[in-house]
């Protein structure tokens, strides 16, 4: 027992260090075990806050385009890495991926990166056009260019899809007439061939479909339907792409979920209403010229038409004109443009184009040559007597889509 | 010398459930968060942001989100219940998913995909966009904020102007990507590119009766080549709708609409200038 007295403080001593160590033991596996855990959680937390507030980024690049700090930055390295030397539009930089690729490609500082596509045909590219036609993902409301941003620090990925309508405009819902104005007797015995669109929300491209918009619809769309199409490289790709059939113009636009414009909703686009005010008028009195509201107001103006005589003053571009009052370009002059006409379908090209000089006929709005579809020779075309002076082994013939909505 | 020890070990001791709880509360916000960032509704959200006291003791449904399964291949929602702390029964926020799209029962009583427990003083608050969750969680104040970029806030209709999105980000929404959402095979949207009214092919995916009214679902959404309206009944918001490419005014397919506003009766479809609009067995105007 005295013994034991001697020894009680030494013992009870060694049994808290025992306590105290398999504690600290205890305690530290414990940290070992819960701080990485914990550390993945903030981290990842913080890998989603960092992706969320670079997708807020690419969402403005994507609407500012041309007019963003980004394009002013890295536009000459880019427009090298394209191959681009002509001059074009920069307004096609809106809803394009070619400004998030080059800015994803030039800005060292960025901490994500755009991870490039799977497939090994379409390497060079890091994006995809997704439509309802080639993927199964539920809600998609219409086209647009995916991206998926991989954050450099933790590898984590985030999906966003951009939609591309905002190279589309909206055509206001009045009262609106197809075809020329009549004149002289004809006025007086026929009447104006009118409609409208109220009940309807139909949106119109802006501009004619580019060459690097038809890559995308190749790589990325049934290749049953773009069979024999190639791809345009370098200055060719802000272009308007004129080498499709009208049926391949046709399953572009579906692939997109859009149809082919119809040429009355082109002249609902074009012809100048005389009173902005008034969407119901008695008569639709429209001048030939989108530009004015006055017959004899033609001005052989090269950024009004870019008629034959402009080729010579200034190399051709897409949406070398003034916009039409709705908002869409090239609506007189440049390449030919094909539409869907359900009234005349012969009527179904607009002929005014740099294959005419300012003097002739074909400047006019409404007034349309005819085109079979499946050439581009001048076999393929009926011009109403009132041909080209010029010899054309292809006519260069565009397009553009148009889209109701609810 | 005794009582450091015991002091030392009563610290390292409290220091171990410490770190237990802010793991759980982190944890669920990432998975939360990484789910949460893809809803594109939330719905029955009908609290105010003030800290829900009532009923005390007692589960209710707080909110129901509407989100995308992996590859964004379907739909399916998530039950948000709270139960109000009382007395012993502790606070608990429970989520639960269902596999499909439909509404959420009062009271959970499906798979719980989430559950949190020992919460008290939630209080709940949407706004721009964001939804954020305040409350206590074992003595500890947390917040968290969550961005909702795919919401939708239907449509802005201002005068003269075209209809815009209300969302975050117009014109951009998260997508929950894998390879499967790529599969040509399993594509769910509807219609065929050859699909034609004059073939019998083409799939009607808006209905409007003689009174106007729709008549089933509105699938157009869901047609994979677009649509178009055709000529019926002269209704205001236009007419019923088929899924595919437009080939109205030729031979045997619908009408192209004239408007409402400035003809009526068979006058109010466009044809082909050598074909006739003649009204089908579906009163729909077609071109023969």
């Amino acid at each position: 027992m005295k013994d034991f007295k001697r020894y009680i403080v030494p013992l009870l001593s060694l049994s808290i260090c025992a306590v105290l160590l398999s504690g600290g033991w205890l305690f530290w596996q414990n940290q070992k075990k819960l701080s990485p855990k914990t550390d993945q959680f903030v981290q990842d937390r913080e890998a989603l806050g960092r992706l969320l507030q670079n997708s807020s980024e690419i969402h403005r690049l994507w609407l500012e385009g041309e007019d963003s700090r980004e394009w002013a930055l890295e536009k000459a390295a880019c427009l090298k890495h394209y191959k681009v030397t002509k001059a074009f539009d920069e307004s096609l930089l809106r809803c394009n991926p070619i400004l998030i690729q080059c800015h994803a490609l030039f800005d060292k500082k960025l901490n994500y990166r755009l991870v490039p596509s799977e497939n090994p045909e379409n390497k060079d590219k890091w994006y995809r056009y997704l439509s309802k036609s080639n993927s199964n993902h539920v809600k998609l409301t219409s086209g647009g260019y995916l991206f998926s941003i991989e954050d450099n620090l933790s590898h984590k990925r985030l999906d966003l899809l951009l939609s591309d309508s905002c190279q589309e405009v909206y055509l206001e819902k009045r009262a609106y007439a197809y075809g020329e104005a009549l004149t002289g007797k004809e006025s007086l015995e026929t009447e104006d061939y009118r409609f409208d669109n109220f009940g309807q929300n139909i949106y119109i491209d802006r501009h004619l479909v580019t060459n690097a918009e038809v890559n995308e619809w190749i790589d990325f769309g049934n290749p049953d339907f773009t069979k024999g199409l190639t791809k345009k490289e370098a200055d060719e790709l802000f272009l308007p792409a004129t080498h499709l059939l009208y049926k391949q113009m046709e399953n572009y636009c579906s692939f997109k979920g859009r149809q082919l414009l119809m040429a009355h909703y082109a002249d609902a686009a074009t012809f100048l209403p005389m009173d902005l005010s008034e969407v119901l008028p008695a008569k639709n009195i429209r001048s030939p010229y989108y530009w004015t509201k006055k017959r004899s107001e033609f001005k052989a103006d090269c950024n009004l038409i870019y008629a034959e005589e402009c080729l010579a003053q200034k190399a051709f571009q897409l949406n070398s004109t003034s916009p039409s009052w709705a908002g869409i370009m090239d609506s007189m002059g440049g390449v030919f443009e094909a539409f869907r006409n359900p009234i005349d379908p012969e009527s179904n090209l607009k002929a005014s184009s740099f294959y005419f000089d300012f003097k002739s006929p074909w400047h006019r709005l409404g007034f349309r040559a005819g085109w079979d579809g499946e050439g581009f020779d001048l076999r393929h075309f009926d011009f109403r007597g009132i041909n080209p002076k010029l010899t054309v082994e292809k006519f260069q013939v565009g397009f553009r889509c148009m889209r109701e909505s609810k | 010398m005794k009582h450091v020890l015991l002091v030392i070990i009563l610290i390292l001791a409290s220091c171990t459930p410490f770190n237990q709880k802010s793991v759980k509360a982190t944890e669920a916000e990432v998975k939360i968060y990484n789910e949460w960032l893809y809803a594109y509704k939330l719905n029955d959200l009908k609290i105010d942001s003030s800290i829900i006291t009532r009923p005390p003791g007692i589960e209710q449904l707080l909110f129901s989100l509407l989100l995308p399964t992996v590859g964004g291949l379907n739909l399916k929602t998530h039950c948000v219940y709270y139960r109000v702390p009382y007395k012993q029964i502790t606070g608990l926020l429970k989520i639960e998913e269902q596999k499909s799209i439909g509404e959420c029962p009062p009271l959970s009583k499906g798979k719980v995909w989430l559950q949190l427990d020992g919460l008290r003083d939630l209080s709940l608050k949407l706004e721009n966009f964001q939804l954020s969750l305040n409350f206590n969680y074992q003595n500890q104040k947390i917040g968290w904020k969550f961005l909702l970029p795919n919401l939708e806030g239907g449509l802005a209709h201002q005068k003269y102007q075209p209809p815009t999105e209300k969302k975050l980000y117009p014109g951009m929404t998260l997508l929950k990507i894998s390879e499967d959402s790529f599969d040509p095979e399993s594509n769910v949207y509807l219609g065929k590119l050859s699909d034609r009214m004059a073939r019998g092919s083409a799939i009607r995916c808006m209905q409007l009766d003689k009174s106007c009214q729709q008549v089933g679902e509105d699938r157009c959404d869901e047609c994979r080549y677009g649509w178009y309206q055709v000529v019926d009944y002269n209704c205001p918001q236009g007419g019923s709708r088929f899924c595919g490419q437009n080939h109205c005014g030729e031979k045997n397919e619908p009408a192209c609409v004239r408007g409402t506003k400035l003809f009526e009766g068979d006058d109010t479809g466009i044809c082909q200038s050598d074909l006739t609009a003649v009204m089908n067995a579906d009163h729909i105007l077609v071109c023969q």
